[in-house]
């Protein structure tokens, strides 16, 4: 049995479809690992026993692959009585494991504001709150909007693990089209296409983004 | 089972990960050599081409690439072991990501190096060889260490495969034991001991090469 085309495009409309599911857990897993990746950064900070503690989670994380999170919290959270569903899992599985990556690139862009900057914001005595919301968070914004980005990306070319706990995103509805007619060709081209396609229009919009944040700065 | 049963059983499968990450690595080394290389050097259409194979193993989501060889090379007549494909897969995938830790030490060097190369009467091949590879590879050294640590995490991926690496083995044993905390945090636990040792290694390679960068990147 060949390559069937006529089979393979008939398999496009079905597999897009599924392009919400794909794209919601790309852009919630992406808000859930930068808020996560944030505050595991300013605890992390923040020093003493408890910075010390997330300082080793977050080295954990990076050493652990993300389908071992994605099973770990798939079995474990029934195990205690917490029931979600399979993209909820799977959303916290990629946020979880993605945080780890932006804690770094949040303490990269705070590291890289000038120093005189929280001192100013200490000798104007603003408390330590009012220093992260108003003098640290808008410059690490700028500094941390490119590497943000490119993680996107990798958020992205992560949502296909999904397809493994289940979760009806564009490589799970392939698999689902296989199954059915014994064909897996097909469906895996029409769905590594459409992944390669989204992938590279999805990285060039934010290097495009970049460009104008840089032009922005230099103003 | 104990604790340690579980950790001694999964471990079992440390023999496949190490495996699929050495033949792994057989492939991303000169890919990303070669790859990196030319994408520094051609010109026009060359480059155009270098950067879409590049591109192709870089931008595809592996879990996708996996699949999409693992069914779709015996449809085109091409049989190749689960151990072969996995290898071929993620080694091409990493070597993807190192060809543009390649091209990018080797963009980085001052023209001055190049050009004191051809004053002294060596060949473009020759200054490449001699000059701009040895600087280029140390300097990205660090990269290339997490590179390596991502093309172990991934080859957690050859479980769908039918090959039993240790990620296989949790999800064997979570078949006869209900255990799935023990099971699954000794899967986490065993990609650790593997991966933060390099983690180390990559941050003490850093210190030596970039001082003033620090050593807090790592991973």
């Amino acid at each position: 049995m060949g390559f069937n085309l006529d089979f393979a495009l008939s398999t496009v409309p079905t597999i897009i479809g599924a392009i919400g599911t794909t794209l919601i857990a790309t852009v919630l897993s992406c808000v859930g690992a930068s808020v996560l990746g944030f505050t595991f950064e300013m605890i992390r900070r923040g020093g003493g026993a408890t910075g010390l503690a997330v300082r080793f989670l977050i080295d954990f994380i990076r050493s652990t692959p993300v389908l071992a999170w994605l099973y770990f919290l798939y079995f474990v959270l029934p195990f205690y009585g917490i029931r979600l569903g399979a993209m909820t899992v799977g959303i916290l599985g990629l946020s979880l494991y993605y945080s780890g990556y932006l804690a770094e690139v949040f303490k990269a862009g705070i590291d890289a504001i000038p120093r005189g900057q929280q001192e100013a914001a200490r000798a104007l005595s603003l408390t330590r709150r009012d220093t992260v919301v108003f003098v640290i968070a808008p410059q690490m914004l700028r500094n941390v909007a490119a590497p943000l980005g490119n993680y996107l990306v990798s958020i992205l070319k992560a949502t296909p693990y999904l397809a493994i706990l289940a979760v009806p995103e564009m490589l799970g509805r392939a698999f689902d089209i296989a199954s059915e007619t014994y064909r897996y060709a097909e469906p895996l081209t029409v769905a590594g296409i459409l992944f390669l396609a989204l992938a590279l229009l999805t990285s060039y919009g934010v290097k495009r983004i970049e460009q104008r944040l840089l032009a922005a700065g230099r103003r | 089972m104990s604790l340690l049963e579980i950790w001694l059983g999964i471990l079992q499968g440390l023999g496949i990960t190490a495996e699929v990450t050495a033949y792994g690595l057989v492939f991303a080394v000169p890919f990303a050599l070669v790859f990196g290389v030319a994408q520094f050097l051609a010109t026009g259409m060359t480059r155009f081409v270098v950067t879409a194979v590049i591109e192709f193993w870089r931008s595809s989501a592996v879990v996708i690439l996996l699949f999409f060889f693992y069914y779709v090379l015996p449809v085109m007549g091409v049989t190749l072991s689960a151990l072969t494909v996995s290898s071929l897969v993620l080694g091409l995938n990493a070597g993807g990501y190192a060809s543009q830790a390649v091209r990018a030490g080797l963009q980085s060097l001052p023209p001055g190096q190049r050009e004191a190369g051809m004053a002294l009467g060596l060949s473009r091949p020759a200054i490449l060889l001699l000059i701009e590879l040895p600087q280029a590879l140390v300097a990205m050294s660090p990269t290339f260490v997490n590179n390596l640590i991502q093309l172990v995490k991934a080859t957690s991926l050859v479980s769908l495969v039918t090959l039993t690496d240790m990620t296989f083995r949790a999800k064997e044993i979570a078949q006869t034991d209900y255990d799935p905390v023990a099971i699954y945090s000794a899967l986490l636990l065993a990609f650790f001991v593997v991966c933060y040792p390099i983690a180390l290694a990559g941050r003490w390679l850093e210190a030596r090469v970039n001082p003033e960068r620090g050593t807090s990147r790592g991973i």
